[in-house]
């Protein structure tokens, strides 16, 4: 095919030129470096945000005792509130799939011999489907134990390797502050948070049995809410707020003694200020390929200055105009290809060394690349236009002279 | 095969005209040698890049091959020029970093087809002009008179109809420029048509014919009486007889 020997020539060129080569390329290099980069790190932050919001329950609020705008832990000096305002909530709001309200308390806990430390939760039955978290072993709390005030228990599989190694505790008495408790079941392994609590070093109480033996108390430290679509999450955070100011008598601007955290929350601040951190990086990154576009347009106007003669002969030998149009887009376009290619390989080498050397949490996609063919082909057509029209609209006779 | 009819090229620059080929008529046929004579301003250059289908008449006729060369558009001036055109310049105008191999291929590289055996015809070509062995050099590496030789098997390449050469010897010494000469005489032997352009009269009377611009016109179109014999000229320099 003559566009492809045509094609061919405009390789060769650059090929016969590397420092100048290599000078059209830098730019482009580097932007689609830092563009690769940049949002394998953005990804990274997003994914870890999306855990987050995944593990909280994105259509999960959680009405937290104690104001302010903190997500947990919650403040356990207050105790305005009750499990009258979780029987409240469930029973005058509409949309709602389950309440879970709930006491806890960090306890020790002794079974014989072995002993330690975990966080003991009073809950009702209610609590299952609300974290959509289930035993893998025995039975739940169930609605006779909370009526019952039964001393069973459900614990976690941390709780449950320490206090008995690798064999089934089902049926097994453990000590929780010297309150004798049956193990009822064991729940399935959830791992461990974001800021490294171990979620299943926990066990669960009935409700009931946690408020009157063993926290003795008359509060609940949060009710967990989760809403049956994610469309309503909105409106039934306003409709809880509204319900708890009438009954708990707030009048804005008084101060609330609740918070109501929902998914959303918990993103927004596990994202914190990466956003615009990133779009500002990815601004650079772009404003980079850009000067990196012009730098490139300018040699390849010099070299067409410099080039003259050899446009000229070869139109003399019978190029086209069009020829040799395409001769120099060939030659703009392989420089930010391969400076594209070049760029993302650097990218994904830089990105691979941050996450090995800081831990920072980054995710290599398809998404950069698209984005990087896209701009190489965009920066080499449009910076590489001009040039070329230069070249082709040279006289062969004046060309030559 | 070329047939100019009173050709005319008048240079406009706003409203300022300037005639530089003020009708000229003449044909030149198959295999002949033919030089184009004239001091510089008489319009040589100009006939030579209308001939060569660089620049188009404003006035009159030219026919290459039956084609009238002024009403084709630049695309087909193109082919035109690498189909049936071969140019020799003064300055040979080589790619400074191609190997003289790539340097003769390249009007390959515009025609309709690239013929397959490309790289033996390029062999052929530079084995006419006595470079066999420098196939590989790239123009830095080449005397002057060998950039010109590989100028010339450029030119070779397509089996042109006309080769066109522009002062060919003007950058080059004595010597040099005779082995270049001799080149021409036996391409011309072998039914090259070859149109040199000088303002040289002792190169221009290697040719058979020599047709003298003066001033735009023809003033002079003849048959050379004494046509000169590079070959034994080289041979005087070989032996030292014409140092003075």
């Amino acid at each position: 095919m003559r566009m492809f020997r045509i094609a061919g020539q405009g390789i060769q060129a650059l090929g016969t030129n590397r420092t100048r080569t290599f000078f059209m390329m830098a730019g482009t290099i580097v932007g689609i470096a830092a563009l690769t980069v940049i949002m394998a790190l953005g990804k990274g932050t997003e994914k870890q945000v999306m855990k987050r919001v995944e593990g909280f329950g994105p259509r999960s609020l959680m009405l937290i005792a104690g104001g302010g705008k903190d997500l947990p832990p919650p403040d356990f000096s207050v105790t305005t509130l009750t499990l009258a305002d979780a029987d409240a909530v469930h029973s005058q709001i509409q949309n709602i799939e389950a309440t879970s309200p709930v006491a806890f308390k960090r306890m020790p806990i002794k079974a014989g011999t072995a002993q330690t430390q975990a966080t003991v939760f009073a809950v009702e039955p209610g609590w299952f489907a609300a974290w959509d978290w289930f035993v893998t072993d025995g039975d739940p709390i169930e609605a006779e134990d909370v009526a019952t005030l039964a001393r069973v228990c459900v614990i976690g599989q941390t709780l449950s390797h320490d206090l008995f190694g690798n064999a089934s505790p089902v049926g097994e008495t453990i000590q929780i502050q010297n309150v004798r408790f049956r193990i009822k079941g064991v729940l399935e392994r959830r791992g461990t948070s974001p800021i490294g609590t171990d979620f299943d070093n926990r066990a669960l109480i009935p409700l009931t049995t946690g408020m009157r033996r063993l926290f003795n108390q008359e509060h609940i430290t949060y009710i967990r809410i989760k809403v049956k679509d994610l469309d309503h999450v909105e409106s039934v955070k306003q409709q809880v707020r509204q319900l708890m100011h009438e009954r708990h008598h707030i009048t804005p601007p008084q101060e609330d003694d609740f918070r109501i955290v929902s998914a959303k929350a918990v993103g927004d601040l596990a994202r914190g200020t990466s956003g615009t951190l990133s779009a500002i990086l990815i601004a650079l990154a772009g404003l980079s390929l850009v000067v990196g576009g012009v730098v490139l347009m300018n040699i390849l106007l010099i070299s067409v200055g410099e080039r003259q003669k050899e446009i000229g002969l070869r139109r003399a030998v019978g190029a086209t105009r069009r020829d040799i149009l395409f001769q120099f887009l060939t030659e703009s376009l392989t420089v930010t290809l391969s400076g594209m290619v070049i760029g993302s390989g650097l990218g994904v080498v830089i990105t691979l060394t941050l996450q090995q050397a800081t831990k920072v949490p980054v995710v290599l996609s398809w998404e950069p690349f698209a984005l990087s063919l896209t701009f190489a082909l965009l920066v080499g057509t449009f910076f590489g236009v001009q040039p070329a029209r230069k070249a082709a609209s040279l006289k062969p006779v004046e060309a030559l002279t | 095969m070329i047939e100019v009819e009173e050709l005319e090229k008048t240079y406009s620059a706003g409203s300022v005209a300037t005639p530089v080929l003020k009708g000229l008529s003449f044909r030149i046929n198959k295999g002949e040698y033919v030089a184009i004579m004239g001091a510089s301003g008489t319009g040589k250059s100009t006939l030579m890049n209308i001939l060569g289908c660089l620049d188009k008449p404003t006035g009159g006729s030219y026919r290459l091959d039956g084609s009238d060369v002024g009403s084709l558009d630049d695309d087909a001036l193109s082919r035109l020029r690498n189909a049936k055109i071969g140019f020799v310049f003064q300055q040979f105008h080589l790619l400074e970093r191609a190997t003289a191999m790539s340097n003769v291929t390249l009007p390959l590289i515009y025609a309709d087809e690239y013929p397959e055996d490309a790289e033996k015809m390029a062999e052929q070509a530079l084995a006419a002009v006595g470079l066999t062995e420098r196939r590989q050099y790239r123009p830095n590496e080449l005397s002057g008179g060998q950039q010109q030789r590989v100028a010339i098997a450029r030119a070779l390449i397509t089996d042109p109809e006309i080769i066109l050469a522009d002062e060919p010897t003007g950058a080059l010494d004595r010597e040099s420029g005779l082995e270049v000469m001799v080149i021409f005489k036996q391409l011309n032997r072998q039914g090259h048509t070859i149109i040199l352009v000088t303002h040289d009269r002792a190169v221009a009377e290697h040719a058979q014919r020599i047709i003298v611009l003066e001033d735009g016109k023809i003033a002079e179109d003849g048959v050379v009486e004494k046509q000169r014999d590079p070959v034994l000229e080289l041979d005087t320099i070989g032996t030292g007889e014409d140092e003075k």
